[in-house]
């Protein structure tokens, strides 16, 4: 298909198909008790570990002798921020891929992907209206829980665009790893297997080229120079986070340290007064200026504290690690698209000695048989 | 007639296997076309290259005058495809089914409620609209899956083994509904290896085996120009020794190649005459006074043509 005929027939072909099946594919997901249910557990379990978390920073704040009303509120609305973003990250890098895996491996196990495959509707269509389904169920549990979220501005310390941040990369989150998980349907045929690979895909995006990046710091020369490229924490969403929690802090804080390290954006000890709660003494808390001397109660300590402060580039570091991951998405989509469609010009071919021994007796046949349409499928 | 189904030197090639070597099909409009052979001989494959779900290793098939390799989003637009392994949608009812692919064709909202209304009455299932398509019985989902592949009021229907795992009961409704469907004009393509089912059915067939068409064209054509002859069979109210005087007689007859007893006094005869000869045969058995109860073709002719042309020796399943 040249390129001018794709253009023409793309916005013919592609929304009604990617209507009609999100259209059948949310009929599905949302009918019954089952999408309903399945809200209401996430925000209760979000609410239940919001109020936890929230509990345990108002003791922690208290017991600090360093207690200010003002300044403990802001710092516990931060870590209830933080601490969300960081639990619905994790639940989102493993709800999209598993409500993406299964997608169109199903419809090869259900034999349904044939009937699908002989309608006008374009592959495109196909993959990318399953994916925008089951993105949207996700979707929804994730804005389901911004109500919660929004909890965070009754203490304070989080500005609503530290919240938009956040959910943004909630939502990118889902898109790349959801996109994923469609690869591997489309890739492998049993949908068990797809997961499975899912998962390890996503185990290896996160976890995996995270300690590539600690390893290539432990064990480079010059430590403190030479910094391990920072795209190797692109795919982790979880990093992404921390520089939206650093953002929250005014890019200042502790979380700015992680970002610091691994990006070195930060810029040390800058001479300029940073904002800092003023703190206005009279509670037992005593600071000492870096001369030795007691700060008296009542004086501001902004310059004492804009003195030793380690500021991040703001919107720097998170805004590449969502642009990855759209382009991963992109990726994974248009492969995904490839391999549903029924007469595909390109084809992986594997190489000869795995061919071979896929006879009865070397590969097993049927788990992890790539692509539908192989010699077993029409062999009639 | 016009042709509206053309393949041409098809071959399908897989790794080492040639599933399909150099096809060759024509089938003209508002024909019920046979495709028969025996499991493996390519007709499953021949179906999905013309339903654009296979890309053909060379060669190429036309479909209302589009190409299967050049355009296969208007062939898919004239087709409707039945496979013969089938899914269907958990969670769905059967009216969201039919409005599911009536959307994949692009169909309007108000005309696909109508479509969808009449699709359900032909097929007998006006009654099931709010049942789950899982809930179904094998012969319901196979008329639905019929439905379906009508919903865009096709050309051309393909229909693979459409007959397998259908009781005899669903078999008859079956072949009543593709009467049926010939009737408002459509041209329909079967796969099969069940013999009988076809030869009722079928008003052109095509023998495959191996990915080759052996021979194809009406049955009786076949048979002609093949002169495979016919299997008679001539009930005789005689016993015994007259018995045997009858299928003497009949072993003399000129046209006859063997004469055999069966039981109840049947008497089986390799005819190579045409119709008009066993006519004239029938005649002159009757004027020589053999005392004959009935006369009539034995057994499945296309099983008789399908195994002269085959030239198999194990018999061909003649039942699911």
């Amino acid at each position: 298909m040249t390129g001018a005929t794709l253009r023409r027939r793309l916005p013919r072909l592609a929304m009604p198909g990617i209507t009609a099946i999100g259209v059948k594919e949310l009929r599905g997901r949302m009918r019954g008790k089952r999408a309903f249910v399945s809200v209401t557990v996430y925000v209760l379990l979000v609410a239940g570990f919001a109020w936890m978390v929230g509990r345990i920073l108002e003791d922690t704040v208290r017991n600090n002798f360093a207690w200010d009303p003002t300044y403990s509120s802001a710092s516990i609305g931060r870590g209830i921020f933080i601490a969300l973003m960081f639990l619905q990250t994790l639940m989102i890098s493993v709800l999209a891929p598993a409500s993406t895996a299964g997608t169109i491996s199903s419809e090869r196990e259900k034999q349904t992907l044939d009937l699908l495959a002989v309608t006008p509707i374009s592959s495109v269509a196909i993959v990318v209206g399953k994916l925008l389904s089951a993105l949207t169920w996700v979707f929804v549990l994730i804005l389901a829980s911004i109500p919660v979220s929004a909890l965070v501005f009754v203490y304070g310390g989080v500005a609503p665009d530290d919240v938009v941040r956040g959910y943004l990369m909630l939502l990118i989150t889902a898109i790349g790893f959801g996109a994923m998980g469609t690869f591997f349907s489309a890739l492998v045929r049993r949908s068990g297997a797809a997961t499975g690979l899912t998962f390890v895909a996503v185990l290896v995006a996160t976890v995996g080229l995270s300690f590539i990046w600690v390893f290539m710091r432990a064990t480079s020369d010059g430590a403190f120079t030479k910094r391990p490229p920072e795209a190797l924490f692109y795919l982790n969403p979880f990093v992404a986070q921390v520089d939206v929690a650093c953002g929250a802090e005014n890019n200042t804080g502790s979380w700015c340290y992680i970002i610091d390290e691994i990006t070195g954006s930060g810029v040390n000890f800058i001479p300029q007064a940073q904002p800092a709660p003023a703190f206005d003494g009279g509670k037992g808390g005593v600071i000492v200026a870096p001369d030795g001397q007691a700060v008296a109660p009542g004086v501001g300590v902004r310059d004492f504290v804009a003195a030793d402060v380690l500021a991040i580039q703001r919107d720097r570091y998170w805004p590449r690690s969502a642009l990855t991951l759209l382009l991963l998405a992109v990726g994974f989509t248009t492969a995904a698209v490839q391999l549903v469609t029924p007469t595909r010009r390109w084809r992986p071919q594997l190489p000869g000695f795995l061919r071979r021994s896929r006879s009865p007796r070397g590969l097993r046949r049927g788990s992890l048989r790539v692509f539908g349409r192989g010699p077993g499928a029409a062999a009639q | 007639m016009t042709s509206i189904v053309r393949a041409e030197g098809l071959v399908k090639r897989y790794d080492r296997t040639l599933a399909v070597a150099g096809l060759d099909l024509d089938i003209a409009e508002g024909e019920i076309f046979g495709l028969v052979g025996p499991n493996g001989a390519g007709k499953t494959t021949t179906l999905r290259i013309l339903a654009t779900l296979l890309e053909p290793t060379s060669g190429d098939a036309e479909i209302a005058g589009w190409s299967v390799r050049r355009n296969p989003n208007e062939v898919r637009r004239v087709l409707g495809f039945m496979p013969d392994a089938f899914g269907v949608y958990d969670d769905m009812r059967v009216w969201e089914y039919l409005d599911f692919f009536g959307r994949c064709y692009g169909l309007p909202a108000a005309s696909r409620k109508r479509i969808i209304g009449d699709l359900l009455e032909l097929v007998d299932l006006a009654d099931k609209r709010d049942t789950y398509v899982q809930g179904l019985s094998r012969g319901m989902q196979q008329r639905l899956c019929l439905a379906h592949a009508l919903v865009h009021d096709p050309k051309v229907l393909l229909l693979d083994e459409p007959a397998s795992g259908l009781d005899p009961r669903a078999r008859v409704e079956l072949r009543e509904l593709l009467r049926e469907l010939r009737s408002l004009g459509k041209t329909i393509v079967i796969s099969s290896h069940i013999l009988p089912e076809l030869e009722e059915l079928c008003t052109s067939v095509a023998i495959v085996d191996r990915g080759r068409v052996l021979a194809s064209g009406r049955v009786a054509d076949i048979e002609q120009r093949l002169r495979v002859g016919a299997v008679l069979r001539a009930r005789v109210l005689a016993e015994g020794e007259a018995l045997e005087a009858a299928r003497d007689w009949f072993a003399a007859q000129p046209d006859v190649a063997a004469a055999a007893i069966l039981p109840d006094g049947i008497v089986e005869l390799g005819f190579r005459g045409d119709e008009a000869g066993a006519a004239a045969l029938l005649g002159t058995a009757v004027a020589s006074g053999l005392a004959i109860a009935s006369f009539s073709r034995a057994a499945s002719d296309l099983e008789e043509l399908f195994l002269q042309v085959t030239g198999q020796d194990e018999p061909v399943a003649v039942s699911a």
